[in-house]
């Protein structure tokens, strides 16, 4: 997930200052994921390096100065590539399950099946709290962009139960297999 | 129809359970073609439960349903719905029993084409001896309960699927039933549809005094029920239980942990 170019597409909408950036990305982009500051002072210095942002400071009396930013010219044009341009879908392969799976499969000492019963009702109880905060987000007419934000975190769970299954199914197979595998050889 | 005059008989407790399975096993067939579908099951839902239960195909989780549904008897064992044991029970009052105090969802609808919503809703109480008058206003009530009470003089062919589960629902709910059973839902339904349904079983449990008992193949699906019990091979492999919803604010504030 690019910080730099969603601050990109605050800045193209008027001037703001490092605060108020941090606070429109939660409140107007992604109210999941609140910044640390260390992000936004960070994103801005890198994008002011590359000449898409510039600031001017403004003077305060009795407050810190503080500094307000700008987007440029290349600015615009990079907000214009990285909009038009696909993403690089995020595939989240250093999953933990996965790692308890074949840590399982190696060791023994804990059956597969046991560790997908907890990792099932670990998700199972994600996407029931995801699922009823998605009606209770339609029941009081939330936006759009909210309503999707919850979907796109149920249909994630959803993808990666139905993952579950499969691991099961392919573990049983293989127990099959190996089980009559002389007899189906002979 | 002779069963209008019959009385259910009384139930033996007015316990806290809709369900109890116990011990149940069912057998189809003899011999060495015999097909064990459960093989020693047990299962208590409490009153105001919404239960989901998933598993392969060939777990037997149509077979519990219909068990449980008394639309089939156990080889072994007991079930009990609303502190009847169903083995107890005649022909005639068992179905005097699914007409009064079980509703049916099904995956494929099961309305009768030619007649209309209201009518659709109605006809399972005037086959009790309900008066039509008395049955289509109760319909009336129903439909409109399950936000569609603007469909009733419209044939199932005229309605969505969506629309049509939801009269479905309606007519399972018109009994006032202590449970309704509902197979694969939302399987012929679109996502919005689907969600649509869920919700409308949700409300039921909330809303209601009524018990789900909900076979599906759909997480989403079985994230709407308070408890998701898997099936495998004619016995229970998982029991978890989901717990109370979060509230909205609860829930955006740790969604980023819900990747992976």
């Amino acid at each position: 997930m690019s910080v730099k170019h969603a601050f990109l597409g605050l800045l193209a909408e008027g001037p703001l200052h490092g605060y108020e950036l941090k606070l429109s990305f939660e409140e107007r982009l992604l109210p999941s994921s609140p910044l640390n500051y260390g992000q936004v002072y960070g994103s801005l210095e890198r994008l002011e390096r590359d000449g898409l942002v510039e600031h001017e400071v403004i003077v305060q009396e009795e407050r810190p100065d503080k500094k307000v930013y700008r987007i440029t010219a290349a600015g615009l044009g990079e907000l214009d590539r990285w909009l038009r341009n696909p993403s690089v879908p995020a595939l989240d392969l250093r999953n933990e399950t996965f790692l308890k799976l074949a840590v399982a499969r190696r060791l023994g000492d804990i059956d597969t099946a046991e560790v997908l019963a907890s990792e099932r009702r670990g998700s199972l109880r994600r996407l029931r709290e995801v699922t009823e905060a998605r009606r209770q987000a339609g029941a009081e007419g939330k936006g759009v962009q909210l309503l999707l934000l919850l979907d796109l975190a149920a249909f994630r769970l959803e993808a990666f139960l139905k993952w579950l299954e499969r691991c099961e199914e392919l573990f049983d197979q293989e127990a099959t297999t190996n089980g009559n595998g002389n007899a189906e050889d002979a | 129809m002779a069963t209008v005059t019959q009385r259910m008989p009384e139930t033996t407790d007015g316990g806290t359970a809709a369900v109890v399975v116990k011990g149940v096993r069912k057998v189809f067939g003899t011999g060495e073609t015999a097909v064990e579908a459960l093989r020693g099951v047990d299962i208590v839902v409490p009153k105001g439960e919404f239960l989901a239960v998933m598993g392969p195909s060939g777990s037997g989780k149509s077979t519990l349903l219909h068990l449980v549904g008394g639309l089939d008897r156990p080889t072994e064992g007991t079930i009990e719905v609303g502190g009847q044991d169903l083995a107890s029970l005649s022909d005639d009052e068992l179905t005097l029993l699914r007409r009064r105090r079980i509703g049916f969802v099904f995956q494929f609808f099961n309305l009768l084409p030619i007649l209309s919503a209201a009518e659709n809703v109605a006809l399972p109480l005037m086959v009790d001896g309900v008066r039509e008058k008395q049955a289509f206003e109760r319909a009336a009530a129903s439909l409109e309960r399950v936000g569609i009470a603007g469909r009733s003089a419209h044939r199932p062919t005229e309605l969505s699927g969506g629309e049509q589960q939801r009269v479905a629902i309606a007519r399972a709910l018109v009994a006032e039933p202590v449970l309704i059973l509902a197979d694969e839902p939302t399987g012929n339904l679109d996502s919005a549809a689907g969600e649509q349904v869920l919700d409308l079983l949700r409300n039921v449990v909330d809303e209601g005094a009524q018990t789900v008992l909900m076979v599906t193949h759909d997480p989403r699906g079985a994230a709407t029920a308070d408890r998701m019990i898997m099936l495998k091979d004619g016995r229970v492999a998982e029991d978890h239980e989901l717990g109370r919803a979060a509230s909205l604010a609860e829930v955006l504030s740790h969604l980023e942990e819900l990747e992976g």
